[in-house]
């Protein structure tokens, strides 16, 4: 299901009743803070349209700003109304920021909105990537064999370097991803831009595919790692 | 209007701060002094004493009086186990509940010990206020620190702390933030700020990140149990193990030695060499003296200040920073004093660190400007804080599922979907968690409840969603809808370390019954000190060198010596409780005294009308 983004949604004011639009946060008339109610987005929210680039220090300074506007210490004196929309609206920035300021949380929140499978359903059918499980095989390999070679009194700094060889072509599978994601990224918003509505879902499939990808390999990065930290914890 | 006021309830001291004409000031007792001892004794009559009264009763009354409260503020007995030894109070309590503290005759909460604190706090800011010409001088709200590792348990203990000392808590805010904001009043700090906190009985490290005004925190780690308290133990270890005692030895031998070995940390700071000296060990002649090297000294307590650097590196870690890319470093806490953690720290970050304030109010200082921001509606500063700890929910197998990571910054809310596993189920189970660990057991246990009111459904069909907010307190609150009927559920919480509000209620309504009692403290206060001015006064007027001369010209020997008797009977209760006595003999003291006074008026106008001094008339009446 593709949500309606081009129709305003209006919430009335709990103070004078104005109707006003969702994605603004003080009333019109009276100037009090809105309850947060029905939202649009995180990106509405911030007064951005839906770009995968986002400039993070714009981004702080909006956070910064709206902070200013919406915290809770700025609302001791005010009516209980007003306190917990000041809250709400506190919080749900704070949510909102946590995820736009990470570029691989905003996609998946950006999927999100589009109507894309979210994460968890995703990850429970999906296979591994062919191309990815004979790299899943080596590093299998490679793992095995650090058993053997602590039994066998291997000094440490060499089992280090052996998990080190493993986890080299990982990371840089997981560089090159990276560029991949950018340059689709840029490519969805150059097709936001234009109103190329079909270019950009087919960019957007694209990029969930390489999400998909991509949480295998920093699954992988994550388990050498594990293996790593057990070789400090040995030496220590 | 009211006031209100910061303050830093700290493990070993305790402040209280307000902004005064536009800058934050530490309110100090009538003596002057800024620290309050948070150390509460209660006497055999019931009377609650805290502070220095308190610190000398721990010498004489070790097992009526209560340290440390902070350490147990929002914990179970089964996270004290290992400790409890130290303390020469009982520590008592039902598992998987909160502490009981044994103070003389009573069983407190943590939460109540701290409200004695808080209550004095409060007496002394609003005395400070009276005597700064303030016309009406109550304080009723407050903002209370507390260390930026504390969980929602031990953060809501300290609230209701709060609510039973009579105190409006508007914000709990962390310790090393509040230091931030302490710093940021006199200068327009820009960029990354690491706080490094080594208190009394914990230690937090936060990564801040300061830019128009606003305060971001971005990290925070830390260890609830470790500060200058594990120092102290380290040597008092050492004088015990000298002297041949153990941790159950005598309790008023085990706080000298305590007090000794303090004594010597505080000296190991300015000297390369300091003494633990303590009188009066039972079966020793002379005083136990142990000598030691700062070096010594160094080596003894390297592992502590090692602990606190791993810490740091997880703070940074979690901020995304090196410790290169840190501008500046603040040093707060008493335990910061000590040469070692300076150049620790220093070592870290590759800078000095700065410790312009004094790091002992520093803490309180920056409540008071929070205080201050809340009330006044100033905008220019702004604190943005962090939830410490990882707040999750148990699911099928004991594991965590996590809704609100940690290091977000709060108010911060997470939301998650329950359903039923039965037809006809009306009620689901939830259990809150907070910390880091794969596994619910292993992590902090926040509370159960029973989320009922669920529309009989076949299973997997209700969809309810919980909704968990955690305030700009890092205090935790929990609601519930029920998508398909859109019915709100009522959530009750019971918390698993934590008062229920009817605890509060009755605690509240306990303290209201020992108000009389700690009335009748007050009033007994005053009577001596009345007394103690008329003792004082006449004892002055008998030691004059003129006096005797005065005396055989104007009064009768049985007069003055009647005088002398009143004053002995006086002070021969002056130290005991019993206020009618001490108010009887020094009324009868009073009286005996009325002829002296005017006599001595007497001599003193004659004198003046002649135009000689009083030594002048001594001097001619010879």
């Amino acid at each position: 299901m593709q949500p309606d983004t081009s129709a305003v949604q209006i919430e009335p004011c709990r103070h004078c009743g104005t109707d006003a639009p969702v994605d603004v946060h003080f009333c019109p008339r009276c100037d009090r803070i809105l309850t947060l109610g029905r939202h649009g987005d995180y990106f509405m929210f911030f007064g951005l349209h839906r770009r995968l680039q986002v400039d993070l220090r714009d981004l702080e300074q909006r956070f910064r700003m709206l902070s200013r506007q919406f915290h809770p210490d700025y609302y001791y004196n005010a009516s209980s109304t007003e306190r917990l929309a000041s809250l709400e609206r506190a919080s749900y920035l704070n949510d909102a920021f946590r995820t736009l300021r990470d570029p691989v949380e905003r996609l998946e929140y950006l999927l999100k909105l589009e109507g894309f499978a979210p994460k968890e359903a995703r990850q429970s059918f999906e296979k591994a990537p062919a191309d990815l499980l004979e790299k899943v095989f080596e590093l299998n390999e490679e793992l095995e064999a650090i058993p053997e070679m602590r039994a066998g009194g291997a000094r440490p700094e060499d089992i280090e370097a052996r998990l080190a060889r493993a986890r080299e072509p990982i990371e840089s599978s997981l560089a090159e991803h990276q560029r991949q994601v950018e340059r689709l990224m840029a490519q969805h918003d150059t097709e936001f831009e234009a109103g190329d509505r079909e270019g950009r879902h087919r960019t957007l499939e694209a990029l969930q595919r390489l999400l998909i990808e991509r949480t295998y390999l920093t699954n992988l990065i994550a388990i050498v790692r594990r293996e790593s930290g057990g070789e400090a914890a040995a030496q220590a | 209007m009211s006031h209100v006021v910061g303050i830093d309830l700290g493990t070993t001291n305790s402040l209280v701060a307000a902004v005064r004409d536009g800058a934050p000031a530490v309110l100090t007792g009538e003596s002057g002094d800024a620290l309050l001892p948070s150390i509460v004794t209660v006497g055999a009559d019931g009377t609650i004493y805290v502070g220095r009264e308190a610190q000398r009763r721990l010498l004489t009354e070790p097992s009526r009086t209560v340290y440390s409260v902070k350490r147990f503020m929002g914990r179970g007995i089964e996270d004290v186990s290992d400790e409890a030894r130290w303390f020469p109070f009982a520590i008592g309590g039902e598992p998987g509940g909160v502490i009981r503290l044994r103070l003389g005759d009573r069983d407190v909460t943590p939460s109540e010990v701290s409200s004695f604190i808080l209550k004095e706090l409060k007496q002394r800011a609003e005395s400070a206020l009276a005597r700064d010409g303030e016309f009406d001088p109550e304080v009723d709200r407050a903002v209370v620190t507390v260390p930026a590792y504390f969980n929602d348990a031990q953060r809501t203990a300290t609230r209701d702390a709060g609510r039973l000392a009579g105190l409006d808590v508007l914000r709990i805010i962390n310790e090393p933030t509040a230091a931030c904001l302490a710093y940021g009043l006199d200068k327009r700090h820009q960029g990354v700020i690491a706080v490094y906190d080594l208190g009394g009985g914990t230690f937090d490290i936060s990564i801040l990140k300061v830019e128009d005004g606003v305060f971001q925190v971005l990290s925070t780690n830390g260890d609830t149990h470790l500060g200058g308290d594990d120092v102290d133990r380290l040597l008092v270890e050492l004088a015990l193990k000298d002297l041949g005692l153990d941790t159950s030895s005598d309790a008023g031998v085990l706080q000298a030695v305590r007090k000794a070995a303090i004594q010597a940390k505080w000296d190991l700071s300015e000297f390369d060499r300091a003494e633990i000296v303590v009188d009066g060990v039972p079966g020793r002649a002379e005083a136990y003296r142990r000598g030691i090297t700062r070096s010594e000294f160094e080596a003894l307590i390297a592992p502590i200040v090692s602990r606190t650097l791993q810490p740091c590196h997880r703070a940074l870690e979690d901020a995304g920073l090196k410790p290169e890319q840190v501008d500046e470093v603040v040093l707060v806490g008493g335990s910061t004093r000590i040469p070692m953690v300076r150049r620790e720290v220093e070592r870290l970050f590759g800078k000095t660190p700065h410790s312009e304030l004094n790091p002992d109010e520093v803490v309180a200082l920056g409540a008071a400007v929070q205080a201050d921001i809340l009330v006044s509606g100033r905008r220019e500063m702004l604190l943005l804080d962090v939830t410490p700890l990882s707040l999750g929910i148990e699911t099928m197998g004991g594991i965590v599922s996590k809704i609100i990571l940690r290091n977000s910054t709060i108010p911060a809310s997470g939301s998650e979907m329950f359903t039923t596993f039965v037809d006809n189920q009306t009620a689901v189970d939830i259990h809150i968690l907070q910390g880091e660990r794969e596994m619910a057991a292993d992590n902090r246990s926040l509370g159960r409840f029973k989320l009922r009111g669920i529309p009989p459904m076949p299973a997997g069909l209700p969809r309810v969603q919980v909704r968990f907010q955690i305030d700009a307190n890092g205090i935790l609150s929990v609601h519930a809808r029920e998508l398909r009927t859109n019915i709100e559920q009522t959530i009750e919480v019971k918390p698993s370390y934590g008062l229920t509000d009817e605890e509060v209620e009755r605690m509240l309504i306990e303290s209201f019954e020992h108000a009389q009692q700690d009335i009748d403290a007050r009033m007994l206060i005053d009577v001596r000190n009345e007394a103690e001015t008329i003792a004082t006064a006449t004892e002055k007027t008998l030691r004059r060198p003129d006096f005797d001369g005065i005396a055989a010209a104007h009064l009768p020997p049985a007069e003055v010596a009647a005088i002398r008797t009143a004053l002995a009977d006086l002070a021969a209760v002056m130290a005991g409780d019993d206020r009618e006595a001490i108010r009887t003999r020094s009324d009868a003291l009073n009286d005996r005294t009325r002829h002296l006074a005017e006599v001595m008026m007497n001599w003193t106008v004659q004198a003046a009308l002649a135009g000689r001094t009083a030594d002048d008339v001594e001097a001619k009446g010879r």
